[in-house]
């Protein structure tokens, strides 16, 4: 690509599974015949993240981070059970049991992350979002290569318009598992990369790999408990005048601090925050990491100032205008959020 | 504009000029000139190796003569907030990526290795996305190296937040975790 930049500007995005199920689910518009192969390759893609059992060692790398992660991935009687181990950095490491999941991670900077780990079902509040994503992306079957001592077909997902970034995907040829991918830039250039470096598919993976093995500080959650009577996204006390054709409301983070609410078109996401400013003043205006906008806005309503935060996998224009969209219509819904 | 100019303008195409030569050429005289043959250079190299050109008339000067200065423009604090240690940056890498940032039709094969940051002349094209549509402005950067510990983590919050929507409880495999694991890497 004449165009990229740098190896080292790269991106990934998983984003999987909700394309697939719109793969599955919508109707496709009339397409070329070469189009509707790289739908039926989509359409494998949910069942295969979850019902390939592989062990591997995968890069992810966006702006200037990298992090590699080794992972074994089991998929048997109906269940998924991973563990991922942070390969760089501090020991840590993250095991999931169907809907358990415990992270062991190295200490975060001042970041605790148990802040942040939602307990609400997110994963229904996405799966039962059934997205359209080939009314706003193309899918195009762009040829095979190898990856990671695989053979794979290479997808292309190229963005209807300029609100969003388009993807890549390559996936193993017989399981259709996800091997590599990017997000890229309007312009063709890798923002962020994900891609196994080394690979195994097999359903040879003992408990012992599966086990937590790492010494330190765990954090549980049961992703599937607290089952909330309303997975619907709460924006209480504003509202969002615009967004990019195609974003819903996808989930509500229930970390009961801010004020977020979760958008994605099935491919992409953005979270917005909106939030009494606190005592700490934050500059406003977008930073980047690889294809991770982070817009921070702040708006005066009834004399008290608000800061509102856009943080997504979509260009810096996007998010500037969705920041700029929301407007707060009940400053009294934030008394209960206040930090 | 003399040769010895013509080839200052020449390398830094190739990303090979040195600091004083540009400063003589920022300081010639006859500035519209140095530009008119910047961007007939730019087009010819661009319909070269692209097949189209760049967009005209965009005087990069300004933006030459910050990064010189060591100033924080936009596409300075764009790549700072990439987190590349510029100190140790050759000058000329500077000014190029600054360049090819203020012009915004994405560089030469000469800047590729000059630009091992990763949003920035992504940024540029994003920038001109919006810059073409009438409605917006251009969209204000800020250098997370800029931030003090508390703004950090205040973002980092975010990140995490953001990342966790889409990672652990969404199911979306591997891919996911690597987000969020990136998110919660340490601060720049």
């Amino acid at each position: 690509m004449v165009y990229s930049l740098a190896i080292s500007r790269f991106l990934r995005r998983g984003r999987v599974l909700a394309l697939v199920l719109v793969a599955l689910c919508v109707p496709a518009p009339v397409v070329a015949d070469q189009s509707r192969t790289a739908e039926e390759w989509l359409a494998q893609l949910a069942p295969a993240l979850n019902m390939t059992s592989y062990r591997g060692v995968f890069v992810y790398a966006r702006g200037d981070q990298v992090s590699s992660l080794q992972i074994a991935h089991r998929y048997r009687d109906g269940m998924v059970e991973e563990r991922l181990v942070l390969q760089d950095g501090g020991n840590g490491e993250i095991v999931r049991k169907g809907m358990r999941v415990v992270c062991v991670l190295p200490e975060q900077g001042h970041v605790q992350l148990d802040q942040v780990i939602p307990s609400g079902p997110f994963a229904e509040a996405f799966a039962n979002q059934l997205m359209p994503v080939m009314q706003w992306y193309t899918p195009e079957l762009i040829g095979e290569d190898r990856v990671a001592g695989y053979d794979v077909v290479k997808i292309g997902l190229k963005a209807r318009d300029e609100h969003r970034y388009s993807h890549r995907l390559w996936l193993e040829k017989s399981t259709g598992l996800l091997v590599k991918s990017h997000v890229r830039s309007l312009r063709d250039s890798v923002l962020e990369h994900f891609q196994f470096t080394s690979l195994e598919i097999t359903d040879d993976i003992a408990d012992a790999e599966l086990a937590v093995q790492t010494q330190g500080y765990e954090i549980k959650r049961d992703l599937s408990a607290e089952a909330s009577p309303s997975p619907a996204p709460r924006m209480e006390g504003w509202v969002l005048r615009w967004q990019p054709d195609g974003f819903m409301p996808a989930a509500t983070p229930r970390s009961g601090k801010g004020r977020a609410v979760a958008f994605s078109d099935g491919l992409a996401a953005f979270s917005v925050f909106v939030e009494r400013a606190g005592r700490i003043a934050m500059p406003t205006g977008a930073s980047r990491i690889g294809a991770t906008t982070v817009y921070i806005s702040q708006l005066q309503v009834a004399g008290q100032p608000f800061m509102v935060t856009v943080v997504g996998e979509v260009p810096p224009a996007t998010a500037k205008k969705v920041a700029e969209s929301v407007e707060i219509d009940d400053t009294m819904a934030f008394e209960t959020a206040k930090r | 504009m003399d040769d010895r100019l013509r080839e200052t303008l020449s390398a830094m195409m190739d990303d090979e000029a040195d600091e004083l030569s540009v400063r003589r050429l920022l300081s010639h005289g006859e500035q519209s000139d140095v530009r008119a043959q910047w961007q007939r250079w730019q087009h010819v190299r661009d319909l070269m190796h692209q097949g189209h050109a760049p967009a005209d008339a965009v005087d990069v000067s300004v933006g030459v003569r910050r990064a010189l200065a060591g100033q924080q423009d936009s596409a300075m604090e764009a790549r700072l907030a990439t987190g590349v240690a510029t100190r140790n940056w050759r000058w000329p890498a500077v000014a190029m990526i600054s360049l090819a940032l203020i012009v915004g039709f994405g560089a030469g094969a000469g800047w590729d290795s000059a630009a091992p940051d990763n949003g920035v002349a992504e940024y540029a094209s994003a920038g001109a996305t919006v810059s073409g549509s009438p409605a917006s402005d251009p969209v204000q950067e800020v250098a997370l190296q800029g931030l003090d510990q508390e703004q950090w983590e205040h973002l980092s919050r975010y990140l995490l937040e953001h990342a966790q929507h889409n990672s652990v409880g969404a199911g979306r495999g591997a891919v996911g975790y690597a987000r969020l694991v990136s998110a919660s890497a340490p601060a720049y």
